[in-house]
């Protein structure tokens, strides 16, 4: 077989590769990243490629203008190679990942914040204790192990952990440790599945060191945590876009790319990669040693899950939708592929169903809606939005796919929420300037959710943009006819960080306008399956990446969020973390999310025919039935305290 | 005992909508058309009242149609080539109630007439029948912005009933129909949350509901009827029950729709029935002005609506 040599810029990474394979399977397998929405069906247009040398063929496709032919642009995914190629991937087909893991202080401070408030008790899933065992003598003649035990049952009075076990592997080099050390010793333990197992035995006193991760692995984006399980600090958070988005940006397209060949590993591969790197830059900027973190927690959806410890997702997405597994019982972190202490555990939130998963138990500990005696309502606004009503005595979730536009992913500025995003947007009726301010305060980069929302509501409220979300132009130089319909300038290349405009135009609202329309209906239609109107739900707990700040009322406005009182919305920042970290930190909290999943009923949207209808009439701002929206206040820019005035 | 009729009672009624301003209003029609204003679903008069008929509309073109099948062609004859006589013939002979006019010679692929040139044949039109007028564009949406303004124009008071305004292109013309007192036509493809949405954008500028007449797109017999039927009837139950932005009349182009069939094409008198059963249809899904062509089609239609309405 003919094999030719690919280069790849701006990445100028090379890779041979045999003749007919397609630019897109080139790039993936030397780590070249190029986004691919459509998972390489040739529809989404995304993964745009331009030929500087060399020969290709690439099949009819409906999606390239003449101009871009003329330019020898080509769509990765339908064009094979034929010879030695040099190929650009243009800023539009990349993900950034380097920009978007980005160190975001102001989500620490919360999270810690949230940390000191918790009422659950503290309990880590893995605790370190540092023993000093008598030497055996004559009179004293028990085993190794049971004078460990003994060690252990005598100081460990907090673990409520019925039976200790312990592995061969340990067990094998314990004779020989124990004296080494002069039986002064460390020991971790950890919860399994309600056992407690020794995890290792260290000589010495090591029990100041226990480190963990938590993780929200979302289908856009992986958010990180490093605690320090005995202190309970967060010690650095980071986020990332999930590097798998280069196979399809939802959790179909992931599944069906799973079952192509060698699909799954790729995926699995990808999210190991992401995690992996914040793991490594965590550990670099804190200087621990990995060997000191004993355990990772990770919530996120049931694709995510399956993807995470590369199982098959195939039955997930076939009638009648059952996942290989909801509860995942505790595994060791290296079986998954992921780098800690080799010994270290793995925990994974246990999930409802095939599209609510251990994200969503994590929002509801979170937000204690399990624990409220008025009935609430919990929306975690992500690409696969998940929506939970209930109180103490029952819960009911469902799930909306929302697309990705709310993590600032499939809109031409979006960023996510990490320095540099404009978060916080107010635009002035004379003269159309727009104040805004940015997360970090740092030079503008991109625009995020919460920056988003804004600027649809500003627009929205003075009229510089019709219901139906396309922009009435206007004499200014903000307002402008681009590529993909008309442009408003949100910031001028010379406010910007990259030195280009930062735009909004009317293919991001009409995505957006999808977005909200998805969990807008979803909420509707759950709320009336189960006979309640909003007027009877006490408290909306709102979630998602919006990093610390998400305007509720401008939700309201745009017809994200239902028109309540203000003040029965909380925003809530990113429950799946909070609660992954909530899990870890506490043995009662994960025993509440088994029963919080083994409690909450799931509904199927699928199955509710009205749930299209409902999603028909949300796409318009706020919604084609006004009588929903009425009396929206006119109220400026009341929330904004960013000193814009 | 006699049996008693479980009977509905709606909390809400159609707008009215008048094409036409007659002498006395200042301008120059015999007679003014009024569509809409019904408290009741089609036809059930227990339920709420129907003050009006629906309304048949003779459609001519701007230019002699070069596609129409042989049965329209023989009806008319010679005068598809004259508007101003063909129209003449629809009032006079045909005792026409309303005309529509389609300016499909605007069509850049159908003689790209001029927007001056249309403005013009409609003040001849409008001095030569005194009839109520309803206008309708070309269907090229950046032609239609060049004409149909000038048509407004030169229709100025004489509160015409203009269109098509489309999700993607309604704010030159709702703007020419505010600025000038028409009414407006909002076409929406089978779709009630569009419909919904255009009529809330145009009434966004200005443009109150009451001049808002809803095309909803219909498709013959045996190409879409029974869904244009579901999405009107959709429609009217959600006015009927409050619902004020979609509270607007309907207006169907029937004669369009119909004779596009292919069984329309083959046989004359097959023609003339798919336009009958289309129209009838229709009436009974709420339409409020029929735009049709055969002028025996029409009459059968018009003998068919006195009878449901009894002499009402």
């Amino acid at each position: 077989m003919e094999k030719f040599k690919i280069k790849f810029f701006p990445d100028n990474k090379e890779i041979e590769v045999e003749k007919d394979k397609t630019i897109l399977a080139a790039a993936i397998s030397c780590g070249v990243y190029i986004n691919s929405a459509c998972g390489g069906d040739g529809v989404c247009g995304k993964c745009r490629v331009k030929v500087k040398k060399g020969k290709v063929v690439s099949q009819q496709n409906a999606v390239l203008s003449l101009e871009e032919k003329r330019e020898n642009i080509h769509l990765a995914c339908l064009t094979t190679v034929h010879g030695d190629l040099e190929v650009e991937v243009p800023a539009q087909s990349r993900l950034d990942f380097e920009k978007s893991s980005l160190y975001s202080q102001s989500e620490e401070i919360e999270a810690q914040k949230a940390l000191d408030d918790e009422k659950l008790e503290y309990s880590p899933l893995v605790k370190k204790i540092y023993l000093e065992l008598c030497a055996p003598s004559l009179e004293d003649n028990i085993s190794d192990l049971e004078r460990l035990y003994q060690g252990i049952a005598a100081v460990a009075k907090g673990i409520e952990f019925s039976f200790l076990q312990t592995g061969l592997a340990n067990i094998k080099q314990l004779g020989e440790l124990l004296r080494d050390a002069n039986w002064k010793i460390t020991v971790t333990l950890g919860y399994r599945n309600g056992a407690t197992e020794i995890i290792m035995v260290e000589p010495g006193d090591t029990s100041a060191r226990n480190f963990g991760f938590c993780f929200d692995i979302g289908t856009t984006t992986i958010s990180g945590q490093l605690l320090d399980l005995n202190t309970k600090k967060v010690l650095g958070t980071k986020a990332s876009y999930n590097k798998q988005a280069a196979f399809g940006s939802d959790v179909i397209t992931r599944i069906i790319y799973a079952q192509e060949e060698e699909g799954l590993e790729e995926l699995h591969k990808a999210v190991i990669e992401t995690m992996d790197q914040m793991i490594r830059e965590l550990i670099e900027e804190n200087k621990i040693d990995l060997n000191d973190v004993t355990a990772v927690l990770c919530a996120g959806n049931t694709t995510m899950m399956h993807l995470l410890l590369g199982i098959d997702p195939t039955y997930i997405r076939r009638q009648p939708y059952v996942p290989t597994l909801n509860f995942v019982p505790t595994l060791r972190a290296s079986e998954a592929g992921i780098n800690i202490n080799p010994r270290g555990l793995l925990f994974c939130l246990p999930g409802v169903s095939s599209y609510v998963g251990g994200d969503t138990t994590a929002g509801v500990i979170s937000s204690g809606l399990n624990h409220e005696k008025v009935l609430s309502l919990l929306i975690d606004i992500g690409t696969n939005g998940e929506i939970v009503l209930g109180s103490e005595e029952f819960l009911i979730s469902c799930a909306a796919s929302a697309g990705p536009a709310f993590e600032g992913s499939g809109v031409v500025c979006g960023m996510r929420a990490s320095s540099g995003a404009i978060q916080k947007v107010q635009i002035e009726k004379a003269d159309f300037k727009v104040n805004y301010s940015t997360i970090l305060g740092a030079k503008p980069r991109g625009i995020c959710g919460s920056g988003y929302i804004d600027i649809i509501a500003e627009m929205l409220r003075l009229e510089i943009m019709d219901k139906d979300g396309k922009i009435k132009p206007q004499k200014h130089a903000r307002f402008r006819e681009g590529e993909n319909g008309r442009e408003f300038v949100i910031a001028f290349k010379n406010e910007t960080d990259s030195g280009t405009d930062i735009i909004i135009n009317e293919a991001d609202i009409d995505n957006l306008k999808r977005a909200k329309a998805a969990i807008y209906s979803a909420v509707s239609v759950l709320a009336r399956k189960m006979n309640f109107d909003f007027a009877q739900i006490g408290k909306f707990f709102i979630a998602g990446g919006f990093g610390t700040y998400l305007n509720v009322d401008s939700a309201v406005r745009i017809g994200l969020l239902p028109n309540v009182e203000r003040s029965r919305l909380h925003f809530i920042g990113n429950s799946s973390l909070a609660g992954a970290r909530q899990a870890f930190l506490s043995y009662n909290a994960i025993k509440e999310a088994q029963e919080i999943a083994h409690k909450m009923a799931y509904l199927d949207l699928s199955g509710e025919n009205d749930y299209m209808d409902e999603y028909m009439a949300a796409l318009f701002f706020p919604h084609t039935d006004l009588s929903r929206f009425a009396n929206l206040r006119d109220t400026g820019h009341g929330a904004c305290d960013c000193g814009c005035g | 005992m006699a049996e008693q009729l479980m009977l509905e009672k709606w909390s809400a009624e159609v707008a009215t909508v008048t094409i036409g301003a007659t002498k006395k209003e200042g301008d120059s029609r015999a007679k003014v058309i009024q569509v809409g204003a019904q408290a009741s679903l089609p036809l059930l008069f227990a339920e709420g009242a129907i003050p009006h008929k629906p309304v048949i509309a003779f459609e001519i073109w701007d230019t002699a149609p070069l596609d129409w099948p042989a049965a329209l062609n023989q009806a008319y004859k010679n005068e598809l080539k004259e508007p101003l006589v063909w129209a003449e013939k629809c009032a006079k002979e045909f005792k026409a109630d309303l005309l529509c006019l389609k300016l499909q010679g605007a069509h850049p692929d159908f003689g790209d007439r001029s927007a001056d040139q249309e403005a013009k044949l409609v003040s001849q039109l409008l001095k030569k029948v005194d009839l109520p007028l309803v206008i309708n564009g070309c269907g090229d949406d950046s032609k239609d912005n060049q004409v149909l303004p000038a048509v407004c124009e030169a229709a100025k008071a004489e509160r015409c009933l203009i269109g098509n305004a489309v999700q993607d292109n309604y704010k030159t013309l709702a703007a020419a129909v505010l600025a000038d007192g028409h009414n407006i036509i909002a076409e929406s493809p089978i779709d009630i949350n569009i419909a919904k949405q255009l009529n809330i954008l145009i009434s966004d500028m200005g443009l109150p509901l009451e001049r808002i007449v809803i095309n909803p797109t219909i498709g013959a017999l045996g190409y879409g009827l029974e869904y244009a039927y579901s999405i009107m009837e959709r429609a009217r139950l959600a006015a009927l029950a409050g619902d004020k932005t979609l509270g607007c009349p309907f207006i169907c182009f029937v004669g369009q729709e119909s004779w596009r069939a292919k069984e329309a094409k083959t046989e004359i008198e097959s023609g003339i029935a798919w336009e009958i059963i289309t129209a009838a249809a229709l009436i009974q899904s709420g339409a409020d002005i029929l735009v049709m062509r055969h002028p025996e089609a029409i009459s059968k239609i018009k003998a068919y609506i006195d009878r449901l309405f009894g002499g009402k």
